[in-house]
């Protein structure tokens, strides 16, 4: 730096004597002089900008989406690890605001996605794909009269045999509960013993006997137990005791969730509502994450949907998330705390969901500085083995740091259920009191596909 | 076990055929099947178990064998779209199977956990015609003089002969028909997997044993040749070589040495792929291995399916 001041003082001199040189050589269409910008490596604001900035360059500039990931990953500093299953009071507003998720109560209406002008069409598609006649009240209300008629004409092809699936069902949970002759279970794993199986049994039979329907499932993926990793910053805050004690840092968040089951597919799925709509607001939580309570913990930051970049299932279709039994109905009941058995059906929902479609939007390249240019949707059911409940996220926006998220009007919307019993009892070789309600919703969820297919 | 599969065949009073059956072929060579399409799929989830499916680097055996398992039978489950009656099966896992036979006054026990069973509400045909079975009674079996056959059994006082069903299912289970065993050696350490031969040994002990309790479910408990043989499958593996086995049982009268035998038949040492390679290999700054599946070998995933599919195609 020196030497340039020097020879900066140098040149003006000879300048002056020769401005009418002819023949300049090189015209001066490149600037003379070097950008003048903040040092890289001083301890000021606008050194602290020029890096993050120059990070935020060669980010954009990688080559492969690994590489992407390598570097956004690569920093790493205490951060606070959510848990998707959790026994926090409240939890899903806290991880509602984490994740900038509006939850919308009941399913999205998949009618009304349909444009007008087709809507007679894809109302008919709906009402004969998925529906047994004077079934669901709000569908039919979506779709008058006009839809019944050819729905019911055209109901041949598109029937599902609810009949048969309901057998599969009852095969498979009477088969892991009755028939099956297993030892007792070993303490507090009551969950392995009967519900896990028997959810890895449902999904995969209904799922082969839909994709004869459903040529997206007939192309899928099945993990078992999957890892789903999720790395993010949101907010900021002020670093309070160590070396780096007064600085303003970004709050680091990072999921970690083992799905029971999960479905990947090579195509997206469809868009529920337009990338920039607005369905309700975000809560806004004045307290540290820490009083959730959340705890802080420096590890490798990892950002993983399942499998690696390279395998072609790289959408989600559908999750599948057994509740342990430190989480089970009863004991909530005991400590009488009714009304926190939905909120953890909620927040496992909101934030499996979340990590899984923004490591989906990462692994085709987008992240916090280049957001999503199409909305990324994936399904997720949370049971504890009796009592479903059916999510269904879409995720808008990945710009969750404190910059992006200053002009961003955008937010991601989960719809969500609440939890119900898809039987009562299995008694004696029988099963009691079967909710066919249930069964269609998961039959829905596994028939959901993009509109060409 | 010492021998390996001429032991067991000593003590299960079998003849061994070389090869897949004629009916398995057949499934195999049909075209109607669309086997082409699927070898791509194959190609797809061997590359998921071997490669892609963990976060580290490369994952371990005890990860990929069954997660490459759960993906085969995944693929041959999807057939179930142009096949409904394919939907009839069930899979169960860590049964324990249970069943004792007579050999020349030898009193013999299988027990112990059987890996995953895959049951089926009808079974599968007899593999073998009449006359073959027949002709199983000139065959003489092969014993090792001097070495007595029971070596390396266990020899254990039996208090109570148990032969519940074989199978660890109460009674009225509508998928009552055994269908194919599955395997998975899945110890990363190579001591604690078993080898090959003794591989097929334990595939054939526990194929028998679930035949013979099936057979005496249906038939009753006396020693005599079954009018409709039971068939039941077996399929090994270690994550990279399969090995096919059709076992049928022909006859519950196990103490003679003569008479009509049983038959099976053994498709050994099919190698998936050759190697899977997670990172690239370079030496001198030269790729010498590049990274991915390679030497798949799709007919080991087609005699995989075509077993699946034997009894309902």
């Amino acid at each position: 730096m020196a030497a340039l001041g020097a020879w900066r003082l140098l040149r003006p001199g000879r300048r002056w004597f020769s401005e009418t040189v002819p023949g300049d050589p090189s015209p001066p269409s490149s600037p003379l002089y070097p950008p003048v910008v903040a040092s890289a490596t001083a301890k000021s604001k606008a050194a602290k900008s020029r890096r993050l900035q120059r990070f935020n360059q060669q980010v954009h500039a990688a080559a492969t989406v690994e590489e992407k990931l390598r570097l956004y990953g690569k920093l790493q500093r205490p951060k606070y690890t959510v848990y998707p299953q959790t026994f926090a009071l409240n939890a899903d507003r806290w991880y509602r605001s984490f994740t900038r998720t509006v939850l919308v109560p009941g399913m999205p209406p998949r009618g009304a996605a349909a444009k007008p002008p087709v809507a007679a069409a894809g109302a008919t598609l709906e009402a004969g794909r998925a529906l047994e006649p004077g079934a669901e009240a709000p569908e039919v209300a979506e779709a008058p009269g006009v839809a019944e008629a050819p729905g019911a004409a055209a109901g041949a092809a598109p029937h599902v045999d609810i009949g048969e699936l309901r057998s599969l069902a009852c095969d498979a949970l009477l088969q892991e509960s009755f028939y099956q002759k297993k030892k007792r279970p070993f303490l507090y794993r009551d969950q392995d013993h009967t519900p896990g199986p028997f959810l890895t049994q449902l999904v995969s039979t209904l799922a082969a006997s839909l994709s004869g329907r459903n040529p997206l499932l007939a192309a899928s993926s099945l993990d078992l137990s999957p890892e789903v990793n999720y790395y993010w910053h949101h907010g900021e805050e002020v670093v309070v005791h160590g070396h780096r004690k007064g600085r303003v840092d970004p709050v680091r968040f990072q999921i970690d969730d083992n799905p029971h089951l999960q479905i990947r597919v090579p195509k997206q799925l469809p868009e529920v509502v337009p990338l920039e709509s607005d369905l309700g607001d975000v809560p806004v939580i004045d307290h540290k994450p820490s009083k959730l309570p959340l705890f802080k913990k420096q590890y490798e930051n990892k950002v993983f949907i399942g499998s690696k970049v390279a395998d072609p299932c790289c959408y989600g279709h559908t999750q599948f998330h057994l509740l342990p039994d430190k989480l089970k109905r009863e004991r909530f009941i005991r400590e009488r705390l009714e009304d926190q058995i939905e909120v953890v059906y909620r927040s496992n929902g909101i934030a499996s969901l979340f990590a899984w479609t923004a490591a989906q939007a990462m692994y085709q390249g987008f992240w916090s500085e280049a957001d999503v240019t199409r909305p990324f949707v994936s399904q997720a059911v949370v049971t504890d083995g009796k009592y479903f409940a059916f999510f269904c996220y879409q995720l808008n926006t990945l710009a969750l740091t404190a910059e992006t998220i200053k002009n961003n009007p955008r937010k991601n919307i989960c719809w969500g259920t609440d939890s119900k019993p898809l039987y009562d009892v299995v008694e004696d070789g029988n099963v009691k009191g079967f909710n066919d309600e249930v069964l269609l919703h998961l039959v829905h969820f596994l028939l959901n596909r993009p509109k060409e297919l | 076990v010492f021998a390996g599969v001429r032991q067991a065949q000593w003590l299960t009073k079998t003849k061994l055929v070389e090869g897949l059956p004629a009916a398995v072929q057949g499934i195999m060579d049909n075209p109607a099947l669309g086997l082409q399409e699927l070898e791509e799929r194959a190609k797809h989830v061997v590359s998921h178990a071997r490669l892609w499916d963990t976060a580290e680097v490369a994952p371990r055996r005890e990860k990929y064998c069954p997660v490459l398992f759960e993906n085969l039978i995944h693929i041959c489950r999807l057939m179930s779209g142009n096949y409904p009656s394919l939907s009839k099966r069930m899979l169960a896992r860590n049964c324990r199977i249970a069943a004792t036979w007579e050999r020349e006054s030898i009193l013999l026990q299988v027990r112990g956990l059987s890996g995953i069973l895959m049951n089926s509400m009808t079974p599968i045909p007899p593999v073998a015609s009449k006359e073959e079975i027949l002709a199983t009674k000139d065959h003489v079996l092969e014993t090792f003089y001097p070495i007595a056959p029971t070596i390396d059994l266990q020899e254990v006082n039996v208090y109570k002969e148990l032969n519940d069903t074989g199978q660890c299912f109460r009674d009225g289970y509508p998928y009552s028909h055994p269908h194919t065993l599955f395997f998975l050696e899945s110890a990363n350490v190579r001591t604690d997997r078993f080898r090959p031969e003794q591989l097929r040994a334990k595939m054939l002990m526990f194929a028998f044993g679930n035949a013979l309790a099936k057979a005496k479910a249906l038939h009753g408990n006396d020693l005599k040749v079954l009018e409709e043989p039971v068939v039941v499958q077996s399929i090994g593996t270690d994550g990279q070589l399969f090995q096919f086995m059709v076992f049928q049982l022909n006859t519950t009268d196990l103490v003679s040495n003569d008479g009509v035998k049983n038959l099976v038949w053994i498709d050994s040492d099919q190698n998936l792929y050759e190697r899977a390679q997670c990172v690239p290999e370079v030496k001198k700054k030269v790729v010498t291995k590049p990274a991915g599946i390679s030497g798949f070998q799709p007919d080991t995933f087609k005699k995989f399916l075509a077993l699946y599919l034997h009894g309902t195609v």
